[in-house]
């Protein structure tokens, strides 16, 4: 179809907005999905991500629309993934686009990550269409919210659309508006090939699936293709487009939108933002904005049962098939056996990643700390990149560390500014500005160590205001701080799993919580157990489990011997389940609680 | 075979390496169920008294297992003293008939001080018994009151006296501790009561909330306070500090005697003995064969009616498995286990597996090794289910 009649749009929009549930209705509008095959979410694939109404991997679909002037229009819907982890991904949808449905909730307003989506639309020119959804709730306050959102985009409140993705009121206007508003693409359809990967994502049977909008030029079946990124060049088994299912096509031409399929097994050979060209006639530049992903956050992932470590192994190849940002490499604990440390986007990367390990997998996992990348420079002059608090060498060597900042954007009702100032200020937060997007509702800005932040400072962050405020961050560079790595030793040896780098400020704190949380947490034994935090040789803290006095039976009943060798085995049985830091048990659920994060600020 | 595994000791004192031969008779019946017991023991079966002996004598007369004369007998429950003298008598009677009983053997008839006076105590003597083992449990009327036992702290006392009387020489008096509602004077106060009551033997049991009884119920839903296991281990030495300043000798973790007065039948268990067990639940090993009869009396009575076995279910024990179990009984007495007896009947293997784990708790003092005999110390008496679990 010529480019006259094209629209790619995304829906930016906050989890539980409603983004899913107006796409939904767009489908169903334009009779891309019939009403018989409807099924609420169409178009999130993953069970997780149904089951947590959230979109995980960005999905696209065309739709034909015949518009009020009697000519057919294809738009493209591109989702977009909702949260702060996947940045990136919501950057290169949004570079695939002509403009976006911005999808506010007219009874919560606009949220943090949604804003910053937003400034990334608006600063790559796109056309906004503001949307103030659920008008059906009693809740809802559109004038209220249509004010604020006119105020941020520039234009009248009479021009935000109010909507019920639920009922389907006021829909319809919106396709008449992506047509009229929304520009077409210029691209230039006599150039070589230009295609940009703005999803990718990894079947069973097809491959690698990388979903892609033709920005130049035009692709065919059957012709062989380069990735420009990554240097692969593999023939195009099959294009199509999202019709929704997947539909082979001949060609894609300029502006339109497809997948391709071509062979590749893993998504990181066929990366988002990645340009696709043809091999014999290249283009000369790939398209801006590419980043490779980068790991923020880094965990140790060890299953419960060591037997269990070659099951981790093959779960990881295999998801990293699927989740290009996903990376790992195998180390040991002394405490947890032998498992991998992982570096994630964010922590609900994270947190995914884990989950997706115990449900498809079948694994019971136990997960370290997370931790932030340090660069360390020694006094050698050497430097060093440090993912895991037990790589960070002695004090006495270290010159210098820096570790990663964040731009913290907060929105919050202007009650809670001051709860929100004293949580980032406690968090070594720097204020770096503020900007109220109504008398009633204020954007914080904030320079943060990411190390902070992953410490439950979005619970603490939504507790203390009661659920409204919004977070996002994105990574500000790298700055020195005092760090120190805290050790927890247990009958004077340390414990791999619970050291932890914290700031100079909080390591008395963190070693006290620690070691009065391990108190509990072990179980008394055949002599006193000292439990201490220290900081290189210096103990900052310390408790005693007292060793217990009596674990005998009183008798046995009458000659029944076996039922006391019975009780003793399973004392036995459970003694072999517990692993042993020098002369110390310690059972499994010691280090599953003592590294859950809680509430009370401490990692555990 | 006449090695031992431990030494035991005859009823004159003297120390024999011959194990003998026990017998257990079980008497699953009571006036009013304790609210901690989790024993195979009911309550309002009186109707079942006499057919409940009748077949225990009948499941005697049919006994075809070892034939070599009892050593010990011990008449557990239940409450067996709910049952006549008379009644008593006649079970006792069929086991010498039967089994034969050594002429030197201990038997034992454990005692509710509410059910016996002193024309009772006469009549089991006659009957053939020689040593009683009294449920006194505690000396102080809230403790008694507490765990539910309706005797009182005197009626205790008179019970043992009542014995005395009768030409008792060989009394035990069974006690509880560390029950949430005794005080440390409770203690105290019940040792020193029956020490002056002249107890050849006691044996003090801390009480076990077990799962199943009406106590645990009371402690997991807050009603009662739980057991303290510290409080259990400070009152088990200083019931050893007590009794030994009377004269009495531990010989095993709950069991203390006078000199000579070591009950035959509890070592025997702990020596990995033999013995035949008689009635509902009843527990029997020999040589490696443990088994168990039917533990409703209602069953145990049909059983023998109908001419059936009356065993509910039986293990069979390797060499492999009796040296470690060995270990596991043996080391709950004072005196340890011989590991070169152990060697002789079990064979090496099992020991020289077990030897890194034991030289390393002799090495931290939780073990002593003198010679050939393995034993736990003094302070870890109180912790053999964590140490002895280590050698299985």
């Amino acid at each position: 179809m010529d480019q006259k009649h094209q629209r790619a749009i995304a829906v930016i929009a906050h989890i539980d907005h409603g983004k899913s549930t107006l796409s939904d209705r767009l489908l169903q509008l334009t009779g891309t999905v019939g009403d018989r095959d409807m099924r609420a979410q169409y178009l999130d694939r993953m069970d997780l991500e149904r089951e947590r109404g959230i979109s995980i991997k960005a999905a696209a679909v065309r739709m034909n629309y015949r518009a009020n002037n009697g000519e057919t229009y294809q738009i493209n819907l591109i989702d977009t993934p909702g949260h702060v982890d996947f940045g990136y991904e919501v950057s290169r949808s949004l570079a695939a686009c002509d403009g976006v449905l911005l999808l506010v909730d007219a009874a919560q307003g606009i949220e943090a990550q949604t804003l910053t989506n937003l400034y990334l639309a608006v600063d790559a020119g796109l056309e906004v269409i503001p949307i103030l959804n659920k008008i059906d709730l009693p809740a809802a306050q559109p004038e209220k919210y249509a004010q604020e959102l006119a105020q941020l985009i520039g234009s009248e409140p009479e021009d935000v659309h109010r909507i019920s993705a639920k009922t389907g009121e006021g829909v319809a206007e919106l396709l008449e508006a992506i047509v009229e508003r929304v520009s077409p693409p210029k691209g230039d359809p006599e150039a070589p090939l230009r295609a940009l990967v703005f999803d990718s994502v990894y079947d069973s049977y097809r491959g690698v699936i990388a979903y892609l909008r033709v920005v130049d030029g035009r692709i065919k079946s059957r012709e062989e293709i380069a990735f420009m990124v990554t240097g692969v060049e593999v023939e195009a088994d099959e294009i199509g487009i999202m019709a929704p299912d997947l539909t082979p096509v001949s060609e894609l031409e300029t502006g339109e939108v497809g997948y391709l399929i071509s062979g590749i097994k893993e998504v990181r050979l066929a990366k988002v933002g990645d340009t696709v060209t043809t091999r014999h006639n290249r283009a000369a530049e790939p398209l801006p904005g590419y980043q490779e992903p980068k790991p923020m956050v880094f965990a140790g992932i060890y299953p419960i049962e060591g037997d269990d470590f070659p099951l981790l192994r093959d779960a990881l190849d295999k998801l990293q098939l699927n989740d290009a940002a996903l990376v790992y490499e195998p180390e040991s604990s002394t405490a947890l056996g032998f498992g991998f440390r992982c570096g994630f986007l964010g922590l609900l990367h994270m947190e995914i990643v884990r989950e997706r390990l115990e449900r498809e997998f079948d694994l019971s996992l136990i997960a370290t700390a997370p931790s932030v990348g340090y660069e360390i420079e020694l006094t050698s002059a050497e430097r060093l990149e440090v993912h895991n608090p037990t790589d960070m060498p002695d004090p006495s060597q270290i010159e210098s560390i820096n570790e990663p900042y964040v731009d913290v954007m907060v929105v919050t009702p202007t009650d809670y500014t001051g709860t929100v100032m004293q949580l980032c200020q406690g968090r070594r937060g720097d204020l770096q500005g503020m900007n109220y997007l109504s008398p009633e509702r204020v954007e914080i800005h904030y320079k943060m160590p990411l190390g902070e932040i992953i410490f439950d400072f979005f619970d603490q962050l939504k507790s203390q205001t009661k659920g409204y405020a919004s977070l996002d961050y994105e990574a500000a560079g790298m700055q020195p701080s005092k760090l120190v790595r805290v050790d927890v030793l247990l009958n004077a040896q340390p414990v791999d799993a619970f050291s932890t780098i914290v700031h100079r400020d909080k390591a008395y704190d963190y070693g006290k919580t620690m070691t009065e949380r391990l108190r509990k947490l072990i179980p008394r034994q055949l002599f006193d157990v000292p439990i201490q935090a220290a900081i290189g040789s210096r103990i900052i803290s310390r408790e005693t489990v007292k060793a217990k006095r009596k674990d005998v039976t009183a008798k046995c009943y009458g000659g029944d011997i076996t039922r006391k060798r019975k009780l003793l085995e399973r004392q036995k049985e459970g003694k072999r389940r517990m692993k042993q830091i020098g002369t110390v048990e310690v059972p499994q659920t010691a280090f599953i609680e003592a590294l859950r994060v809680d509430s009370d600020g401490a990692s555990s | 075979m006449t090695i031992t595994t431990a030494p035991s000791r005859s009823r004159s004192g003297e120390w024999t390496a011959e194990p003998g031969f026990g017998v257990y008779v079980h008497i699953p019946f009571c006036r009013h169920r304790c609210h901690y017991c989790d024993f195979n023991t009911y309550e309002g079966l009186d109707a079942l008294f006499a057919p409940y002996v009748d077949a225990l004598v009948a499941d005697i007369d049919r006994w075809v297992g070892a034939s070599s004369p009892a050593t010990s007998v011990f008449f557990g429950g239940g409450t067996p003293t709910l049952l006549a003298p008379q009644q008593l008598g006649r079970i006792l009677a069929a086991l010498r008939a039967r089994t034969g009983i050594e002429s030197e053997a201990e038997i034992t008839v454990e005692v509710n001080p509410e059910t016996v006076d002193e024309p009772v105590f006469t009549a089991l003597l006659q009957a053939g018994f020689n040593r009683f083992s009294i449920g006194i449990q505690s000396l102080a009327p809230h403790v008694l009151e507490g765990l539910g036992r309706t005797h009182s702290a005197d009626r205790a006392l008179e019970a043992l006296a009542a014995a005395r009387r009768a030409g008792a020489s060989d009394l035990n008096a069974d006690l509880i501790y560390g029950s949430p509602w005794e005080r440390p004077g409770d203690w105290v106060r019940s040792l020193d009561g029956v020490i002056a009551a002249g107890t050849d033997h006691v044996s003090a049991y801390a009480l076990t909330v077990e799962e199943g009884t009406p106590l645990h119920t009371l402690v997991a839903t807050g009603r009662v306070p739980d057991v303290d296991g510290d409080v259990q281990a400070e009152r088990h030495a200083v019931a050893d500090e007590y009794l030994r300043a009377a004269g009495f000798d531990r010989y095993e973790t709950s069991n203390w005697a006078r000199p000579g007065r070591a009950s035959r039948h509890n070592v025997l268990y702990w020596s990995g003995g033999n013995y035949a067990g008689f009635g509902a639940g009843a527990h029997a090993h020999v040589d490696g064969r443990r088994w168990w009869s039917e533990r409703l009396p209602r069953d145990f009575i049909a059983a023998v009616e109908d001419r059936a076995s009356t065993e509910a279910g039986f293990e069979l024990l390797d060499d492999s498995q009796r040296g470690p179990e060995a270990l596991m009984l043996g080391l709950r007495l004072t005196s340890g286990v011989d590991l070169s007896a152990l060697k002789v009947l079990y064979g090496e293997e099992f020991l020289v597996a077990r030897e890194p784990e034991i030289e390393r708790l002799v090495t931290s003092g939780l073990l002593e090794q003198s010679g050939s005999w393995l034993r736990l110390a003094q302070r870890s008496t109180m912790l053999a289910n964590d140490i002895i679990c280590r050698l299985l």
